[in-house]
């Protein structure tokens, strides 16, 4: 496994361009761990959108590939997933990003204080 | 509980997936079809988001296959360029039989009316302006 695909890359955001479900699914885990269903429902409750199950078996492997979650020792039929120590630090990364774009696109639009 | 009709959409859509896919997620893929059909997804927009995630699936190149991969349409790019270039380099030289031919059949004017070179410059070869040459020294 590379240092790229374990999602070592000295602090740079690695999410960047691993798309919007494989963030939602990051924030989602942070929390703790959650299977496929319980993944979906969550990222429904907090950011209003159902992500496909195909588009989440997708981020899934790409993540788990990137070494940002690990598959627990499944439980009857479903397969639990939890966050990494990499994929922590690569979620902070990412939120730090955008929070910095969030902030000059409020000043921008004079938006900053209300 | 989902109808057989729908669950035999999504189990279509699933048999797309790759043998060792479908060994690990499979069953817990037509658990969380059963259930988001359950909840009201069609089951149409559950079986095309299947069918998508195998599609992308089978295109992701794994790092042991990048080189072969690599290689592969090394071999393409060689061959679609090799093959016109040998085609054109087999017929070269009819071309310049041809035209040679050609020009045997119809000689340059010695006095050409656009540019070219001048009249009393010499010439390469015979032709009248070798012919003139001669005309003009007594030496020769």
């Amino acid at each position: 496994m590379t240092a790229r695909e374990r999602g070592d890359t000295g602090g740079q955001d690695v999410l960047r361009r691993a798309g919007d479900a494989s963030v939602l699914i990051l924030t989602s885990l942070a929390d703790g761990s959650k299977h496929g269903y319980a993944l979906i429902q969550d990222i429904k409750g907090f950011a209003g959108l159902q992500l496909g199950p195909g588009t989440l078996y997708g981020a899934l492997d790409r993540l788990e590939r990137m070494g940002l979650i690990e598959a627990l020792p499944a439980e009857d039929r479903r397969q639990p997933y939890r966050i990494t120590a990499a994929g922590v630090v690569a979620l902070r990364a990412h939120l730090d990003s955008i929070e910095r774009v969030s902030s000059v696109g409020r000043l921008r639009l004079g938006l900053e204080g209300i | 509980m989902p109808g057989s009709r729908s669950m035999r959409l999504v189990e279509c859509a699933l048999r797309c997936y790759p043998r060792r896919w479908r060994s690990r997620h499979g069953d817990e893929a037509a658990e969380i079809a059963c259930l988001l059909i359950g909840n009201g997804t069609p089951a149409r927009s559950v079986a095309w988001s299947y069918l998508m995630g195998a599609v992308r699936t089978r295109l992701v190149i794994g790092p042991r296959r990048r080189l072969g991969a690599a290689a592969a349409a090394l071999v393409l790019v060689a061959g679609s360029v090799g093959v016109p270039l040998a085609l054109l380099s087999a017929s070269a030289p009819a071309n310049a039989a041809s035209v040679a031919h050609s020009r045997a059949a119809s000689p340059r004017p010695a006095h050409p009316r656009h540019g070219g070179s001048r009249p009393d410059e010499p010439r390469h070869g015979s032709g009248r302006g070798a012919l003139d040459r001669c005309d003009r020294h007594d030496g020769c």
